[in-house]
């Protein structure tokens, strides 16, 4: 077993008046590579902040977080940009488009950001799996819902990142496209041999996970 | 209303930002729509106690009157008070001026003249003078003292020969700062020395008098009554002198008070502008508040309201701030202006006094009442066009208006890139928001082009130029004349001609100077003639190197040079138009030049009228070429030497010359430099002035690039962020920042510098005609130019950095949570 993602003794804790909110609390974890890792527990457990966590958005008190072995936390801030965007992918729960750049940019935006030559092959090969190859020229504010979470999972896998971290990806979504989506984040991950870490708070996308981790008050209480 | 109120009320704390830059900017019109009208009233007012303070009290004088005129011009029901005066002499033999004047009582009450101690002269022994003049005349003296004073007499329009007489001190009048300053002073005769002296039929008086004021507000009634009356007993135009000052002091001038209305508006409008384009700004964004509140059932009238009570809120913190801050500043503003200039302006260091010892009053309620009703009409009507908007949002589509998704329906579809960089990210943001960039370019551009304009103006304004327009050459020497003083009648043109001091000797002698290096003569003579009402003129004739010059210096008619060398042909110059208004091309004028022997009868033919700088024509009528003017004489009718030299100034040049002026005593000279520095002050205050209101009108302007800008990343933090998340880089932000401003600065340089260089033309052209500043070469305002980019490129960048900066203050995941 090969293992991607590593957190030592991580801690944060968020300062309400005079509430201490433990949104992670010294958790060790490991996540292996290639796999499909769901994260789960109740809301306010601490799942997104872990998350973010992991993809160096936010940093924590103490603690340790390691991808490919590198501790994210001791890079610079530009270093981590760098970092962020040729290993890790995102995809959020309300899809985060930009709304001025048309489908097809919105793809290539993080390769361009990385200052790298656009393959317009592999996008298309993307477009084609996510099967939005008609759409590329369609503004992020004609698409529905369902197409916006396809444009934005063909973002995070555009760069050929080898992690994707998703954030409820199918909050918003209906129970039919839910199902599409997951179906279609879990071939991608696959044809790519990316590592794909999801947060959910639905049992059935979590039951199609490899790996199960459920989530309690800042601290992982069991892995599946 | 109560709700309305609360709403606008949290409407204006949550929208934190853009209502600061919407405050500073209300602040800064506020502050110079308080500050014009009270710098520009102070200024009047200064002035106005000052000259009610110094000046002399008549309204106008007529001169050249005799006593039967004076007896009928005093019985007229339109004088309501008159007082006499009458040149008797000058005091001979002493370096000093000192005028023998006959006052009569009630002349010296107009002229606020006030007896230190004895009484008024009556006896033709009688004298009344002051201290300054008995130490010019080196002697002591009390009331009673009989001092030996030697004099001329004015007989003829000339002074007579020297003749002394003794006379007895009866009073004392005090002497003023500029009378000593300048060692002219005045000395007060009796009428029984005046009629004793001059004949009964050469006394001519200067009837000085107070027009009835009844049913007359401006100066503009006045002057016309004075004229009228002086129409009633044939005094020519010529012979009125108006007491401007006073008038302008006691009655409204006319002329003030678009100056300052036409500013205010400028203020206004700038105010509007920038208000209108923050607000427009931010509109989108909050055209989904308003919709939701309009869906749970506000009216539009409310709606309206909402928006006009959030306006009114900012209004009212920012216009009374403005107001406490323009109250403080005006003080100082004053001091430090009369400070800067008092030296060289008596006004300025009286008014001094005045302000600190409180007799002038800036704080004026109408100002601060005028101010507020001004600022607070700016606020509404840049706030009409937001609250149209806000009264016509659709309830539905509000709600569905997502911040960001500005394309609206059946907007063609752009050409999208295949790949993306910070560059085209950039460019499809500017792109997206195309009526968003060009309000806030062409709002800002709009001042930018005002500046620009004003500058070129400023520009024009140059010292050099005024001193080149009136001085030729670097030095300027001539010979002295003196018409008709029976004491010194070399100094008559007639005899100076003669033995002209402007001589070849003069002229090697100058040429010997180091550092000099050539002298242009120019010849001319006097004439008197019918066409100038019996007076003299100069004919001034140009050297041949001038050709090119007097010829494209014609603006009327055409004549070569080599025609106005046969001496009966003559350009007018243009500027003689306002003392002779009838002479006009074809007229052939009989006049009769002065010629050593006595007068020569000649006719000349006005064949053109000509533009040329006054340091060309010295004020002289007429204009010929050189071999003209030497037709007219065998003597040498060198008029001026302009002496040109190396350096525009050279101190040890200037001494030796006046060395060589002294040493003579029978020449004058004009030094460039003296020119250049009193144009200097005239001219360095103006700007001074206009550059001071321009920067503020800039720091207005700016306001609306600051909130474009702070605008454009709040309502993207969203966005900003998710781009951060996926990879980019602080550098790749703060260059996209970056080229979003230099794109704003760029344009709003390219119409403010670009346009305003391109209009800076024609209204120099204008300026020029009406001889604004005495304009008369157009210069590029390169300083005000270079100034403009620097502030603007500077402003830029320091915004870029610090919205930066604030952008990476926050969590990257602070960002991408955040939710409009």
């Amino acid at each position: 077993m090969s293992v991607i993602v590593k957190i030592q003794d991580l801690v944060k804790y968020y300062y309400a008046g005079d509430n201490i909110v433990k949104a992670i609390d010294h958790t060790d974890l490991e996540i292996e590579r290639g796999k499909f890792t769901a994260i789960v527990g109740r809301s306010g457990s601490g799942k997104s902040t872990l998350l973010h966590m992991l993809g160096g958005l936010d940093r924590p008190d103490s603690g340790k977080v390691f991808i490919d072995g590198k501790d994210i936390f001791k890079l610079k801030e530009n270093e981590l940009a760098v970092f962020r965007r040729k290993k890790i992918g995102f995809i959020f729960q309300d899809y985060n488009l930009i709304p001025s750049l048309n489908v097809w940019e919105n793809i290539v935006l993080p390769i361009g950001l990385d200052e790298r030559k656009v393959e317009s092959q592999e996008i298309e090969a993307i477009l084609n799996h996510i099967g939005l190859d008609d759409k590329k020229e369609s503004m992020p504010n004609t698409l529905s819902g369902g197409q916006k979470q396809r444009v934005a999972i063909a973002r995070a896998l555009a760069s050929s990142p080898a992690i994707i971290l998703a954030d409820e990806p199918t909050g918003n979504l209906d129970s039919k496209t839910e199902l599409e989506v997951i179906n279609l984040l879990k071939n991608c991950v696959k044809t790519y041999h990316q590592t794909l870490v999801m947060i959910t708070h639905d049992e059935t996308i979590a039951q199609m996970a490899d790996i199960i981790i459920v989530i309690e008050d800042g601290k992982v209480v069991k892995k599946i | 209303m109560k709700m309305i109120v609360q709403i606008a009320l949290a409407n204006a704390k949550y929208h934190k930002s853009k209502n600061i830059l919407t405050g500073v900017t209300i602040f800064f019109t506020t502050l110079l729509l308080f500050l014009v009208p009270t710098i520009g009233y102070g200024m009047i007012e200064c002035q106005n106690v000052v000259i009610n303070e110094k000046y002399p009290t008549w309204h106008a004088l007529y001169r050249d009157i005799t006593e039967e005129t004076v007896t009928k011009l005093s019985g007229h029901h339109l004088v309501e008070r008159f007082g006499l005066r009458s040149d008797f002499g000058v005091v001979a033999n002493i370096e000093a001026e000192i005028m023998m004047l006959y006052l009569d009582e009630n002349g010296f009450d107009l002229y606020k003249q006030e007896l230190l101690e004895g009484k008024f002269p009556e006896t033709e022994e009688e004298i009344v003078v002051s201290k300054g003049v008995l130490k010019e005349l080196s002697k002591t003296g009390e009331i009673g003292t009989t001092i030996t004073i030697p004099y001329q007499v004015y007989r003829n329009d000339g002074l007579d020969y020297i003749q002394e007489k003794e006379f007895v001190i009866c009073g004392f009048i005090e002497d003023a700062e500029t009378n000593l300053k300048q060692r002219i002073y005045s000395a007060f005769v009796s009428q029984d020395l005046l009629k004793k002296e001059i004949p009964a039929e050469e006394i001519s008086y200067y009837f000085l008098f107070q027009v009835s004021a009844e049913d007359v507000k401006t100066t503009e009634e006045m002057e016309l009554r004075i004229k009228q009356l002086a129409e009633q007993f044939k005094i020519s135009e010529q012979a009125i002198r108006v007491n401007q000052e006073y008038l302008g002091a006691n009655y409204v001038d006319p002329a003030y008070i678009p100056g300052i209305v036409i500013i205010m508006i400028i203020i206004v409008l700038a105010g509007m502008i920038t208000i209108y384009s923050i607000y427009y700004i931010t509109m989108g964004e909050r055209v989904q508040e308003f919709g939701k509140i309009k869906a749970i059932g506000a009216t539009r009238k409310q709606l309206r309201r909402i928006v006009l009570i959030e306006g009114m809120i900012i209004a009212g913190v920012a216009i009374p701030f403005g107001l406490l801050v323009g109250t403080f500043l005006i003080k100082s503003i004053y001091l430090g202006m009369f400070e800067l200039y008092q030296d060289e302006n008596e006004m300025m260091s009286i008014a001094k006094e005045f302000i600190l010892s409180g007799k002038i009053q800036f704080h004026q309620l109408w100002i601060y009442l005028l101010t507020v009703f001004v600022a607070v009409l700016t606020v509404y009507l840049s706030l009409l066009r937001p609250m149209k908007v806000v009264a016509r949002i659709s309830e539905i589509e509000a709600i569905r208006f997502h911040m960001g998704q500005l394309l609206k329906k059946g907007k063609k579809t752009r050409k999208g890139y295949k790949d993306i960089t910070v560059g085209k990210l950039t460019k499809v943001y500017l792109a997206g928001n195309k009526k968003k960039s060009i309000i806030t370019i062409c709002s800002m551009a709009i001042t930018g082009l005002f500046f620009m304009v004003v500058a070129t103006i400023l520009s024009c304004a140059d010292p050099v130029d005024g001193a080149n327009y009136s001085i030729l050459g670097e030095y300027e020497i001539s010979a002295m004349i003196e018409l008709n003083n029976k004491e010194h009648p070399e100094l008559e043109w007639s005899e100076v001609q003669k033995n002209n001091p402007l001589d070849e000797e003069l002229k090697n002698k100058i040429l010997q100077i180091e550092g000099i290096n050539g002298i242009e003569c120019y010849q001319g003579t006097m004439m008197i003639s019918d066409a100038f009402y019996g007076g003299r003129e100069w004919i001034i004739g140009f050297p041949e190197s001038r050709k090119r010059q007097l010829e494209e210096g014609i603006v009327e008619g055409s004549v070569t040079y080599e025609e106005l060398m046969m001496g009966d042909k003559a350009i007018l110059n243009k500027m003689m138009l306002k003392w002779y208004p009838e002479l006009s091309i074809g007229d052939v004028l009989k006049v009769v030049v002065e010629e050593g022997t006595g007068g020569i009868e000649r006719e000349v033919e006005i064949v053109a009228i000509g533009d040329y700088p006054m340091g060309m024509t010295s004020y002289s009528c007429l204009i010929m070429a050189e071999e003209g003017i030497e037709k007219f004489s065998e003597n040498n009718l060198s008029r001026f030497y302009h002496i040109f030299a190396d350096k525009k100034y050279d101190p040890m040049v200037e001494e030796q010359l006046r060395h060589i002026v002294e040493e003579s005593g029978r020449l004058w000279i004009r030094v460039w430099e003296e020119v250049y520095k009193q144009q200097k002050s005239a001219v360095t205050m103006t700007s001074g002035m206009c550059y001071t209101f321009l920067g503020i009108l800039g720091v207005i302007c700016i306001m609306n690039m600051i909130n474009t800008m702070i605008h454009g990343v709040h309502v993207r933090k969203k966005e900003i962020g998710m781009l951060q998340a996926i990879g980019m880089s602080d550098a790749q932000l703060y260059k996209m920042l970056q080229l979003e401003g230099v794109f704003y600065t760029a344009g709003t340089l390219l119409i403010a510098v670009g346009g305003g260089s391109l209009a800076g033309y024609p209204v120099f052209c204008w300026a020029k005609s009406i001889k604004i500043f005495d304009i008369s070469h157009y210069h590029y305002p390169v300083e005000a130019t270079i100034v403009v980019i620097v502030v603007l490129v500077v402003v830029q960048y320091i915004l870029t950095f610090i919205i930066g900066r604030s952008v990476k203050k926050e969590f990257l995941i602070d960002r991408i949570r955040f939710s409009d």
